[in-house]
């Protein structure tokens, strides 16, 4: 019976979650706007970086070059949403709710996976709205513009994973929400806003290793240079492996949490 | 295991702490039963591990027919649980969680949409259906989630201090709809309260549980019987005071009274009253005032731990 209401279970949690997602505004609204005003004062500030002799790109806007990383940030910032309420779902006794009725575990986890996916594919489509709107330019028309939903709505999925194993873990909102500045340092100490060609000492070397300065180059390789299917596997192939790491760790928090029980 | 619940020697501990200490219960089909205690007395560790939520330490337990260790998913499809913090996400609504609810119970869609409208009336909320619970009172907020536990019309219902936080009026309510539940359908239904009213007007039976451990099970009635007969005080006219004493004598021991006032253990129960009073009539004496004063919940809890339920002072 369980295996059976499988996919009925996930659906309905996964559209209890993005609607919990949806009326919360005051927890969605913040992740599209400082990723706008970011960009808008780095394309003000750093439109000139383009010229410097080191700059990977030639004949694109600081806007162009920051897009794909603005779009990451803002689903990023968004992919702790779906942590939040499940932790929150802990802390007020739903899942206990969940539990004692004869729900298929999995569902619990891929309900909130489904969701941090399809709520980064939104956030992305906005963004990317936003930004066509000021002027940045996409090379690779419509098939950029999806590889780059796909890629940080998949990636929103895969950093989340990680958030829902500490919400599993932790059962505490607050802990989920202090993990949102290591979004910061990982965004910043990447090729987000500025090549790794530019950089120097440490900070230049942990960026080059950094898993996300890979993806968001290959994606801005995408973006800028026009599509291609051997950066899209690439830069999907690196968030299938956060996104494997993220979901074995959340699945083990889950059957943890379930075995604390016991 | 016919019984809808069957506990053995069931017992769980959390380090050093042994919340529950090997309580053994049976819970007929169709009874109300109460499960009695104070805050940390072990009356919610002993509902999550009927409930599927928790393993025990050591012992069995069988519900709606079932191991909870060994048969967990049969049981958690057989049983409705309402727990102590009214589980509710706030930012849904009545109706969505019902809809919910009812897929996690694998309910088809037009028979879940039917019995989630049905449900909403008979606990009150049609008209509140569609809004976001965030906006309901503590009292709907129960009452949905009584709602939401019998969606898949369980054979047993676990309400866990269902009423803990609720103000008068709302309290009566859920006691009428947790009545007619019991009486209409016939679910069985174990519940757990602090409070001693609660488990006096709704239980058929009550365990009475203290420290991990039930100290007394039986009907209301029994474990009032067992603590001792009702008091009897009758106030007469000073000149008939010795004669209404000496005639009062024969039905049971005297208890002390104030000035005026001659107080007895009924020794044959409640029912004894009128005999008293037709032996007092007998001897030409006035009655002008009676009591009859039972014992209550609160004195056979004090009479098995020492301690009052309400108030927790101990007693003499």
């Amino acid at each position: 019976m369980r295996t059976r209401n499988f996919i009925p279970q996930t659906l309905q949690l996964s559209h209890r979650s993005i609607l919990g997602m949806i009326r919360q505004p005051q927890s969605w609204a913040p992740s599209l706007f400082f990723p706008v005003l970011l960009a808008a004062v780095y394309s003000s500030q750093f439109c000139k970086a383009v010229n410097l002799p080191e700059f990977p790109y030639s004949d694109i806007s600081f806007l162009d070059f920051i897009l794909p990383a603005c779009v990451i940030q803002g689903v990023l910032f968004g992919s702790t949403n779906s942590a939040t309420d499940l932790a929150g779902d802990i802390q007020n006794s739903f899942m206990d709710r969940l539990l004692s009725s004869p729900v298929s575990r999995p569902s619990i986890l891929v309900a909130r996976l489904a969701s941090a996916f399809v709520y980064g594919l939104v956030q992305a489509v906005i963004l990317i709205t936003i930004f066509y709107i000021f002027g940045a330019n996409l090379t690779g028309g419509v098939p950029s513009a999806l590889a780059l939903m796909f890629i940080t709505s998949y990636l929103a999925m895969a950093v989340g994973s990680f958030l829902l194993a500490m919400a599993l873990k932790t059962g505490s909102q607050e802990v989920v929400n202090s993990l949102f500045p290591l979004m910061f340092v990982f965004i910043f100490i990447s090729s987000a806003f500025f090549p790794v060609e530019l950089m120097d000492g440490w900070y230049g070397a942990i960026a080059k290793w950094n898993p996300l300065t890979w993806v968001i180059d290959w994606t801005r390789a995408i973006t800028v240079e026009g599509f291609s299917w051997s950066n899209l596997v690439k830069a999907v192939g690196v968030v299938s492996l956060i996104a494997t790491a993220g979901i074995s760790m959340a699945t083990r928090q889950l059957k943890k949490r379930i075995a604390a029980l016991s | 295991m016919k019984n809808p619940i069957h506990a053995s020697d069931l017992s769980r501990t959390f380090g050093d702490l042994v919340a529950v200490d090997g309580i053994s219960l049976s819970v007929e089909k169709g009874e109300v039963f109460g499960f009695l205690g104070p805050n940390g007395a072990g009356k919610s560790t002993a509902v999550r591990m009927l409930t599927t939520l928790l393993k025990p330490t050591s012992g069995q337990a069988w519900v709606a027919g079932h191991n909870v260790e060994n048969e967990a998913g049969a049981v958690r499809e057989r049983i409705g649980v309402a727990l102590q913090d009214a589980a509710i996400d706030p930012l849904m609504t009545g109706n969505e969680l019902l809809r919910l609810q009812s897929v996690l119970h694998g309910i088809p869609k037009r028979e879940a949409r039917i019995r989630c409208g049905e449900l909403l009336e008979r606990v009150g909320l049609k008209i509140a259906g569609d809004r976001r619970v965030g906006t309901y009172s503590g009292g709907m907020r129960r009452r949905l989630d009584l709602a939401l536990s019998l969606v898949h019309e369980p054979e047993v219902l676990f309400l866990d201090e269902p009423t803990t936080g609720l103000d008068p009026t709302s309290r009566l309510a859920l006691w009428e709809e947790v009545r007619k539940l019991n009486q209409e359908i016939g679910t069985t239904v174990f519940l757990t309260t602090q409070y001693l009213e609660e488990a006096d007007q709704l239980a058929q039976r009550i365990a009475i549980i203290d420290e991990g451990k039930i100290v007394r099970e039986g009907s209301p009635s029994s474990l009032k019987a067992q603590v001792g007969a009702p008091t009897l005080r009758v106030d007469v006219w000073e000149k008939d005071f010795t004669a209404a004493k000496a005639t009062m004598a024969q039905f049971g021991e005297e208890r002390p009274a104030r000035k005026g006032r001659i107080a007895i253990g009924l020794a044959a129960g409640t029912r004894g009253i009128t005999v008293v009073l037709k032996a007092l009539e007998d001897e030409a004496i006035e009655v002008q005032h009676v009591e009859l004063d039972e014992p209550s919940l609160d004195d056979v809890f004090a009479d098995a731990t020492g301690r009052r339920l309400e108030g927790g002072e101990k007693t003499g």
